[in-house]
């Protein structure tokens, strides 16, 4: 009996191991992995730049401290293998990996990271140079903000001292934005340190044509193994259906940004893949509050009714996508599922206007982005859907655009009565979309609530998961009663690749590392 | 013979025109695509099958069919019914932008042409700069400035359609002005306006009217140009280029929402084009015998 158990266990130890070393042995080394893309890169230096376009590409050239588990929000260990959060969450210990070295061979260690974070922070710094470092502001609130001090405790030992607990703090470190620069790099280079990238990860920076192709090579010396990959190239085509047609002929491996149209023959086709990301975004339309009758609730309860998003995801999503009833997308945690959606009904929309003291309707401007964008890959015709939809409640909306750069610049300006735009969450952190979009203090619809305000803050300072979702529970709540946007939709972008692309995990934050990424010739 | 009788003899020579534009088979194929895209605009409401603003976000990308004749384009609007009213605003842009075009162009010809010497130098000079420009990118300069809209895109064809007439009436006028009957007006002492209205405008005007003409085909064209670029018509306007922009997308897999606007701008273009061309022939004094 014992030595058939005996033997029954070698039998499945020795299966193990021969699927394992198959898989294994399936995974081939070589080639070069071309990205067809919409936009070429701002800036190649991550704490400078806030485009996706970019992200892309630094996210194979830097490491962060800690980054996100593939396909996921979740944190795993990066540039350090463990860390530990004081009682107070005031203080947080990083130990670095030992021996991982920079592109150009100086070691990634304590000081390195000490003086990344003092370049971005301190507004005095001798390097603190080349752009508005928009990022470091945005997620530790303003110059050095939260971060109070960063100490080298020994060669691979990093401690923050906080100024106060910051609950998203482990998150925003996995951030693209937040990639480790090689510091001999940033003070040979300068200004011009955006076109010169060095970091550690996985793929060297080989050369940037603008406009064009930006192309990097293998790191040999990958602290997480070396990547299958000899080259990866990134390319612009601006176009989504050239980029389509590029796809069929061959001559790109991969592209994101696919017109809904196409993908019914992406399907069909036996040479392609369909895959998705993980939705984690929201597209919207906002109502200024500034502007007449925008500041009446009623008003935009009415176009909240007036809305049928169902029909909308139906005919300019290809399906991919589900209806938004809140401005965080489901897959966060501290989605509050427990509300209901004001429900598509032109009869009470039209009541809500008469009450509001508009039963003839009004006249209004309605901007639509110029750009395809993961939340809204059709902006144009869904302007024009919705503005018909609320011409069937009697008002009548002018639709206007600008180009992309004007655009978000009037965005910011707060110029727009009315607006559909969206975000994608970079950090996996409900804090992420609700204080960063609808904060009185940040947002651009003139939305003001103390009260949300007050509970947005409170779950910044807390390191209690629990209370943190109660509390943006409540903030949801208030959200929905004050209507300062209709929530339209929570898009699952898809992107195509050729099917000899393996092992490609599209992250929900939109750019992920492509080490591990092999193509099977 | 009284003047009453002068006037009615058939030796008239707009009599003579119109007659021989009759006998101009291209002439009169343009004046009947004319007539029909008149039409088509003054009665859209009546012919037009359904509202060309109403959607059907559910039914995409119809082909046609016996319900829409013309299919259905990328918001589910009938596509006849948007061409059908797509007419009135391509009129509506060839006639106000052409006016613009027309009166200042013409005033500032005239004063051009009729005073000469400074006025001539920097007048032409300033319509030398603008016709160094290529039209469409002076107009997509323009309407830059002012914001994209089609009452902007009409001012911005007008504006750049005013050299072309201030050239053909300066010339007009200066070949007028010197001959005898003007001194005789002079020497009768009739006013600068009253010779420049009453002697040196009806004497230009041949030219004029196949210069108009042919550039209200140019117009509507220049419209749609800039409303396929993004600049003129705004959705849901039915503009025949704007709906060619919007159709680009889909040209793989529904070639019938560009064909159709496509083919309705040909047709208007086409039918201002033969009726100038008609125009020039009739006008034109030798080819009196023709």
């Amino acid at each position: 009996m014992n030595y058939v158990k005996k033997l029954s266990l070698l039998l499945v130890v020795a299966l193990v191991v021969a699927l394992f070393s198959f898989s294994v042995y399936a995974q081939e080394y070589g080639g070069t992995f071309v990205f067809g893309r919409g936009g070429d890169s701002v800036g190649l230096d991550p704490i400078q730049v806030t485009d996706g376009e970019s992200f892309k590409v630094t996210q194979q050239v830097y490491d962060t401290i800690v980054m996100f588990k593939p396909g996921t929000t979740e944190v795993i260990p990066g540039l350090a293998k463990d860390w530990k959060v004081s009682e107070d969450g005031k203080t947080w210990t990083f130990h670095l990996r030992e021996g991982v070295e920079f592109h150009d061979g100086n070691p990634v260690n304590a000081e390195a990271i000490k003086w990344n974070f003092e370049r971005w922070g301190y507004e005095d710094h001798p390097y603190h140079i080349g752009g508005e470092f928009t990022y470091y502001a945005y997620m530790f609130q303003d110059f050095p903000g939260v971060i109070k001090e960063v100490n080298a405790v020994d060669e691979y030992t990093v401690e923050f001292v906080l100024e106060n607990p910051q609950g998203p703090f482990l998150n925003n470190l996995a951030m693209v934005s937040f990639g480790i620069a090689s510091p001999a790099a940033v003070k040979k280079w300068g200004e011009d340190y955006f076109k010169h990238p060095v970091g550690s990860g996985p793929f060297k920076f080989v050369e940037w044509k603008q406009g064009d192709r930006v192309v990097l090579e293998a790191n040999e010396d990958y602290w997480d193994g070396r990547p299958y990959l000899d080259k990866v190239i990134f390319r612009s085509i601006p176009d989504n259906g050239a980029r389509y047609m590029e796809l069929r002929s061959g001559s790109i491996d991969m592209m994101d940004y696919i017109n809904p149209e196409d993908v019914q023959s992406v399907k069909e086709n036996e040479d392609l893949d369909l895959i998705l990301r993980p939705s984690f975004n929201v597209g919207y339309f906002a109502m200024h509050q500034d502007f007449e009758p925008f500041d009446n609730v009623l008003v935009r309860k009415a176009f909240a009714h007036a809305i049928n998003k169902e029909a909308l995801i139906g005919a300019f999503y290809a399906g991919l996508a589900e209806p938004a009833k809140n401005p965080l997308p489901p897959s966060i945690w501290s989605y509050n599922d427990e509300i209901e959606d004001y429900p598509y009904d032109l009869e009470k929309a039209k009541e809500l206007l008469a009450e509001a003291g508009y039963p003839d309707g009004f006249e209004f401007d309605f901007y639509y982005m110029p750009v395809p964008r993961p939340y809204f890959p059709q902006p144009k015709m869904i302007a024009q859907a919705v503005q018909y939809y609320l011409s069937e409640i009697g008002v009548t909306a002018n639709l206007l655009s600008y180009d992309w750069g004007t655009y978000l610049d009037k965005y910011y300006d707060d110029q727009f009565q009315t607006y559909i735009l969206g975000w994608t969450g970079d950090n996996g952190d409900p804090d992420n979309f609700l204080y960063v979009l609808l904060d009185q203090t940040q947002n651009n619809c003139g939305y003001e609530s103390e009260e949300l305000h007050e509970i947005l803050i409170e779950a910044q300072k807390s390191v209690d998961k629990e209370e943190r979702i109660a509390l943006y529970k409540e903030a949801q709540e208030i959200i929905h009663e004050d209507v300062p946007w209709v929530p339209i939709a929570h898009s699952t972008p898809p992107l195509v690749k050729k099917t000899m692309v393996k092992n490609y995990i599209p992250n929900p934050t939109s750019t992920e590392k492509l080490h591990r990424v092999w193509l099977n010739d | 013979m009284t003047n009453e009788e002068i006037k009615r003899r058939p030796s008239n020579p707009w009599y003579e025109a119109g007659r021989r534009l009759l006998k101009n088979r291209i002439g009169l194929l343009g004046i009947v695509f004319i007539g029909i895209l008149l039409f088509i605009a003054i009665f859209a409401p009546l012919i037009a099958p359904y509202d060309p603003l109403a959607q059907n976000i559910m039914g995409r990308y119809k082909a046609p069919s016996s319900e829409h004749l013309l299919g259905t384009d990328e918001m589910g609007r009938d596509i006849l019914s948007r061409i059908i009213y797509g007419s009135r605003i391509s009129l509506q842009v060839g006639l106000f932008s052409i006016s613009i075009a027309l009166i200042t162009g013409v005033f500032l010809g005239l004063l051009a042409g009729y005073y000469g010497g400074f006025w001539d130098m920097l007048i032409m000079r300033i319509m030398d700069i603008m016709l160094a420009f290529p039209a469409i990118l002076l107009a997509i300069a323009i309407v830059a400035i002012l914001g994209p809209q089609l009452r902007n895109a009409m001012l911005a064809i007008g504006i750049i359609n005013i050299p072309r007439f201030a050239r053909v009436v300066r010339s007009s006028a200066i070949s007028i002005k010197e001959s005898e009957y003007i001194l005789a007006a002079k020497m009768m002492g009739a006013s600068d306006v009253r010779i420049i209205f009453f002697h040196l405008l009806p004497n230009a005007m041949a030219p004029l009217i196949v210069q108009t003409t042919l550039s209200i085909a140019t117009a509507i064209l220049e419209a749609a140009a800039l409303s396929f670029l993004g600049l003129g018509a705004q959705p849901p306007t039915p503009e025949w280029g704007a709906m060619l922009t919007d159709a680009r997308s889909s040209l793989q897999q529904a070639p019938w929402v560009a064909t159709f606007p496509g083919l309705a701008i040909i047709f208007g273009v086409l039918g201002f084009n033969l009726l100038g061309d008609g125009l020039r022939d009739a006008l034109d004094p030798k080819m009196k015998n023709v």
